[in-house]
């Protein structure tokens, strides 16, 4: 029944977006986004000399906001229902709205699981507008205000075309990276990286460059599968 | 136990082979548990092996000559064998009288400072004369290291025998009982002393029979800290002036309570400590005086049997609990740099004073004795008390080790210094070096001696003796009380297999009784999207939540800090919740647009608000005590009320109070229906006792006097009558007639099922469980806001919050065992946010005697019980609203009704999930804590977690049974009126 659902809606799909995304237009985003954040953490290494150990709400607000207009402006470009009054613009202006509300979102996950609430104010909020850039901000400029696809992609995991995976995983990735940064926390290492939010943040970046591996594997599997099929 | 029987014979007669056998199966499985977690607990901590019988003449012979023939020197009377001793000993004893001044709790720190630093100023001004003495050299102070559990009882018993007692004394220290081991009370006692002893009366119930004068006082009323050391200084002055006496011993408890209520720094510590400097100078002086009129000399010896955290606490291993005192007074002049810098054992007290003053040291000790205390001897005499405790250590070891025969060895090589933790070794290796060291030193005496003619003075020779003595005691001491003891390895692998075999039993019957549920399911009610849950993401996370609660259990930090890996995992869990409610929400709308929709969004926003409700409760908990070990010291919400005032606290108690009650009332008026009188009965019923809290919180803040003691003891009688008189009499009362209008549990999460004809039975069973459930649990809010310390009222009602929004979210739904396992992880958390931690010093001791007028061990220990497992015992209580709450009857065929059904239905998974998930706690803790035997925190940070995780499954065990005798009794009742 469900396969079923999932194949009208996929074609269903095809008709409405016209372009399809090769691997390649994927491989491409994915590497973009993930020199957009290792460009990040160099230049806050070589030019502001700052790194996230000893600066963390500098580091992540600098990460941020290098990190945010290349994923904007990149899954603009992949927006749902072109064909419509949706805009190339339209889709920039809604990532860029994406950011602080996934931030807040975020934010209230961070608490929720034991962030620090006043101290380190700072470094709660750079850390959350990263995770909505990783996270929410693609799905926005994509998705628009789509309620079905959100709840599609985020509360069902339900992946039905390349792009939902390009979306779908590394967000997904990113959360769970970031919520297995935060176990070393209360060991008593005594190191440096134990801080908030600084080893949830390379867990959440951790998980996000796997969650773009994935992405590319199953969306060359899923291309090779959609060949086996036409043929 | 009872209970369980009877639930048992009910369901015997229930037609379903799986009903019967689920409930003996499970009872079995609880019972085999318990018995392997006895033999395990009998094996793992073994009431110390010692040596029997006492010390005698045979302690002043080399112990493997056999020069010694047994003499019964018991027959000797006491006089000669004093002087026996004393001609053997060969060292005339230096001082005729001994006081033994014990300042219970008292830190060495704020005596002889830190690290070579002084005491903080305050101190040092509020202990003129303690520090002038020290600045003078005429007295000297060492750091005594006390072991772990830092409890009086334990720390008295290993100050007069020298023993490192075993772990579980600390489960005895509130039912002390006589000391039979070989101690220095009984040496001096048996050379015919005369013992006088005034304080703390856990002396007399170590020695009983043996003060000829003695005045106990109890530390029993922790709030008193003026009477209890009063009670102590009012015979000084008779006794000083009369020098009759061998032995007094001043035990000021005054101190620790000190501690107790307001910490290090509270304003009582400075009075505090000048009262015992007015003492100590008292006793000084007149001591000086009785010495000049040629009346014999007194030692004065001020020790302190433990030490205390920031906060006044006491029973772990930190080094602010660890750093007692030992401090001498009279032993003659010390240059005044060498008085405040010493370190020792605890231990080391017993044979110190043992040699002090010629008698045998005690058979069992492992302490060595204090270098510093013993200058003013000749070489000889010092290398003969070094021989005479070597000799005493070497017998130890003799018992402990195999074959420890070092007659005809031959020592060669380089020898390392032996320790129980630098690497696996065997007994052997253990046994040569010591053998080594101690030949060593008794050749490098016995040429020393035999050269003693042909020699003036032997400044280099003696000291190198000295060392090589020192060498092999220090060695030996330090073998002996590391050593792990011997464990009987046949009741340990009994143990943990029964454990085992319960935990195997108790997650198959769990596992096969889902799998029945869900085909159940299936088989009634179809839902069209029951694809959704195929692959459900919140029961797989349960089973990774308790599995990294597994693993996190091998790591000590993770041990010390266990309350944020609650935190961390049952937020988790409730976001995955969270995630599942929008999930199933949206898509069932969207879906099932025809039926239901209205009820359907409803029902998930309930859940979104519920959840939201519980996650922000949660985070408010875990930021209100910073608990753990390493990062006590980061700000938090009760550190920060405390500094904000005592005004806050208690305006903020008796907020939560109200609150509490009010919450309780609406959800209890919110439920009325058609029951309307039963319930304004049961409300105005429950009325008194909660005005009495309030009374309570009110006019008796920070009070023990008899009022407060009345009012509580009021309280404990009305609120017991009302419990017991509602559990029973609700199922009587209940209405059963109009059943098609009968209420709904809570307004908001009415029962969407109509198309399934509710049943008389099912309908009236869970209006009664509902209403004693809420009994229950009312009745236990109440008693832990009388219970718990101010500063704990708000989380508990947070914790109460959270867990009316767990029943609320999961209400009308199916019976799921992650929510009951979401309810028992929220208890988990709540405990750990009421401020325990897996130390034994947060256990709140002063609060186990509300209410307690006279002195009663049960009775303490059963209110500590209440207060520390608050919430755990409070989520396990709430089951019985849960069941109330689920719509089981959708599932049971109007056809197959009857009693063992519905039991089997209702208390099926609350019954079990808890059960199990307690089993493979204790089974994957117990296994963590073979493996770590040898660990080094053994002792400071597992064993403590252990005792914590006996008493949670003790905890688990009475909740569930309470639950399922509630819930029992209601069906059997309902039951029998319908027939």
């Amino acid at each position: 029944m469900a396969k079923k659902k999932g194949e009208s809606s996929d074609s269903r799909n095809d008709t409405v977006s016209a372009t399809s995304i090769t691997p390649l237009k994927a491989f491409l985003t994915h590497l973009l986004c993930g020199i957009g954040l290792v460009s990040a953490f160099y230049v806050a290494k070589n030019i502001y000399s700052i790194n996230l150990i000893d600066n963390p709400a500098e580091t992540l607000r600098l990460t941020w906001f290098i990190e945010a207009p290349i994923v904007i402006l990149l899954f603009s470009l992949f927006r749902k229902r072109r064909n419509d009054s949706f805009s190339y613009l339209r889709a920039v202006t809604q990532g860029l709205l994406a950011l602080p509300a996934g931030a807040v979102v975020n934010t209230f996950g961070a608490i929720v699981l034991g962030a620090p609430f006043i101290h380190h104010l700072p470094r709660t909020l750079h850390w959350s507008l990263l995770m909505s850039v990783l996270t929410f901000v693609p799905a926005a400029s994509v998705f628009g205000n789509s309620w079905s696809d959100w709840h599609r992609i985020f509360a069902r995991a339900k992946v039905l075309e390349a792009i939902d995976f390009m979306i779908c995983l590394p967000a997904h990735g990113a959360v769970i990276g970031a919520w297995f940064g935060a176990w070393p926390m209360p060991l008593d290492w005594e190191r440096p990286w134990q801080e908030w939010p600084i080893c949830v943040s390379y867990g959440a970046i951790v998980g996000y460059f796997i969650g773009m591996v994935a992405s590319l594997g199953f969306i060359i599997v899923h291309k090779f599968q959609q060949h086996v099929k036409g043929d | 136990m009872e209970k369980k029987r009877q639930k048992r014979g009910k369901l015997s007669s229930c037609s379903g082979l799986t009903c019967t056998k689920l409930t003996i199966l499970t009872i079995s499985a609880v019972i085999i548990q318990t018995i392997g977690l006895l033999c395990f607990l009998m094996g793992f901590f073994p009431v110390k092996s010692t040596l029997s019988g006492v010390s005698g003449l045979e302690s002043y012979y080399p112990p493997f000559s056999g020069s010694y023939e047994a003499h019964n020197d018991t027959v000797l009377p006491p006089h000669q064998l004093k002087s026996l001793y004393q001609n053997l000993s060969r060292v005339p004893p230096l001082f005729d009288r001994l006081i033994l001044m014990v300042i219970d709790g008292l830190p060495a720190e704020f005596v002889l400072g830190k690290d070579g630093h002084p005491p903080s100023k305050v101190f040092v001004e509020a202990m003129p004369y303690t520090q002038s003495l020290l600045a003078k050299g005429k007295a000297i102070g060492y750091h005594a290291k006390a072991a772990p559990p830092t409890v009086t009882m334990p720390r008295l018993k290993a100050m007069v025998s020298g023993a490192i007692g075993g772990f579980l004394d600390v489960a005895f220290n509130f039912n002390t009982q006589a000391l039979l081991d070989d101690n220095l009370i009984g040496q001096f006692f048996r050379i015919g002393w005369k013992l006088l002893m005034f304080g703390d009366d856990t002396w007399l119930k170590l020695f009983p029979g043996m003060f000829a004068q003695h005045d106990g006082v109890s530390s029993f009323f922790v709030k008193d800290t003026v009477e209890v050391d009063r009670n102590v200084s009012r015979h000084l002055s008779v006794e000083l002036s009369t020098n009759d006496w061998n032995l007094m011993i001043l035990h000021y408890l005054g101190l620790d309570h000190v501690g107790h209520i307001g910490g290090r720094n509270s304003i009582l510590m400075g009075p505090k400590l000048t009262e015992m400097d007015e003492v100590i100078k008292m006793i000084d002086s007149s001591i000086t005086q009785s010495q000049q009129e040629g009346q014999g000399r007194t030692l004065l010896m001020i020790v302190s049997d433990h030490g205390m955290t920031e906060s006044g606490n006491h029973g772990g291993s930190t080094y602010e609990e660890t750093d007692s005192l030992a401090l001498f007074v009279g032993l003659g002049e010390f240059s005044d740099a060498s008085t405040t810098n010493n370190i020792a054992n605890q231990v080391d007290v017993a044979p110190t004073l043992a040699l002090l003053f010629g008698v045998p040291i005690p058979k069992n000790n492992v302490g060595i004795l204090m270098a510093g205390v013993f200058n003013s001897l000749t070489d000889d005499e010092h290398l003969r008390l070094l021989e005479l405790n070597s000799w005493q250590l070497f017998q130890l070891l003799e018992a402990q080790l195999p074959n420890f025969m070092c007659g005809s060895f031959k020592c060669s090589g380089q020898r390392e210094n032996i320790g129980p933790r630098t690497g696996r070794r065997t007994y052997d290796s253990v046994k040569d070096t010591l053998c080594c060291l101690y030949l060593d030193a008794a050749s490098l005496h016995e040429s020393w001696k035999s050269e003693k003619g042909s020699r003036s003075t032997g400044g280099d020779d003696c000291s190198n003796i000295i060392l090589a003595y020192h060498k092999f005691l220090r060695a030996s001491s330090e073998w002996l009380s590391h050593r792990a003891t011997d464990r009987p390895v046949g009741t340990l692998a009994f143990g943990v297999a029964a454990m085992l075999v319960s935990c195997l039993v108790l997650l198959a019957l769990l596992y096969r009784y889902a799998c029945e549920m869900s085909l159940r399911k299936e088989q009634i009610i179809s839902y069209p999207n029951s694809d959704i849950c195929r692959w459900c993401l919140d029961e797989n996370f349960t089973v990774a939540v308790v599995c990294s609660f597994i693993l996190s259990m091998g790591s000590s930090s993770m041990v010390e800090e266990e309350q944020y890996i609650w935190h961390f995992m049952t937020s988790s869990l409730f976001l995955v919740l969270f995630r599942k409610t929008i999930q199933s929400f949206t898509a069932m709308s969207l879906q099932n647009l025809l039926i239901l929709i209205k009820e359907e969004r409803k029902r998930g926003l309930i859940q979104v608000v519920s959840t939201i409700v519980i996650l922000t409760s949660g985070r408010i908990l875990r930021g209100w005590h910073q608990g753990g070990v390493n990062w006590t010291y980061l700000p938090d919400i009760s550190k920060w009320l405390e500094q904000a005032g005592n005004a806050y606290t208690s305006s903020l108690q008796l907020v939560s109070g109200i609150l509490l009650i009010i919450t309780s009332f609406f959800v209890l008026l919110m439920s009325a229906g058609s029951k309307r009188t039963l319930v304004m009965i049961i409300a105005s019923l429950y009325l008194f006792p909660g005005l009495l809290v309030l009374h309570r919180i009110i006019k008796y803040q920070d009070s023990a006097g008899y009022g407060a003691t009345l009012v509580a003891q009021i309280f404990y009688c009305v609120l017991s009558i009302s419990t017991i008189g509602t559990c029973i009499s609700v199922p009587w009362l209940m209405p059963l007639k109009d059943y098609k209008e009968s209420g709904h549990e809570l307004s908001l999460s009415q029962d969407i099922s109509c198309k399934f004809q509710p049943n008389a039975l099912l309908q009236g069973t869970k209006d009664s469980v509902f209403l004693m459930g809420w009994a229950c649990v009312f009745s236990w809010c109440l008693l832990q806001l009388l219970l718990q310390q101010p500063i704990n009222s708000m989380p508990l009602f947070l914790v109460f919050i959270q867990i009316l929004a767990t029943v609320w979210y999961s209400s009308s739904h199916d019976l799921q065992w992650v929510e009951v396992a979401a309810l028992y992880f929220l208890g988990m958390a709540g405990h750990f946010g009421l401020g325990n931690t897996n130390t034994l010093a947060t256990i709140d001791v002063a609060g186990a005697f509300i209410g307690v007028s006279s002195h009663s061990t049960l009775l303490s220990g059963i209110l500590m019980f209440v207060i520390t497992y608050a919430s755990p015992m409070l989520s396990l209580l709430s089951l019985v609203m849960y069941i109330s709450v689920k719509d089981v009857d959708r599932r049971i065929h109007a056809k197959d009704m009857n009693i063992g059904e519905v039991l089997k239905m209702n208390l099926g998974f609350p019954c079990l999930v808890p059960l199990g998930l307690n089993s493979i706690f204790l089974t994957a803790y117990t296994i963590v804590l073979l493996l770590m035997r040898n660990h080094l925190f053994i002792w400071s940070v597992f064993s403590p977690k252990y005792l914590y995780v006996c008493a949670t499954t003790a905890c688990v065990c009475i909740g569930v049974s309470l639950m399922a005798s509630i819930v029992v009794y209601t069906v059997v009742v309902l039951a029998y009126r319908r027939r």
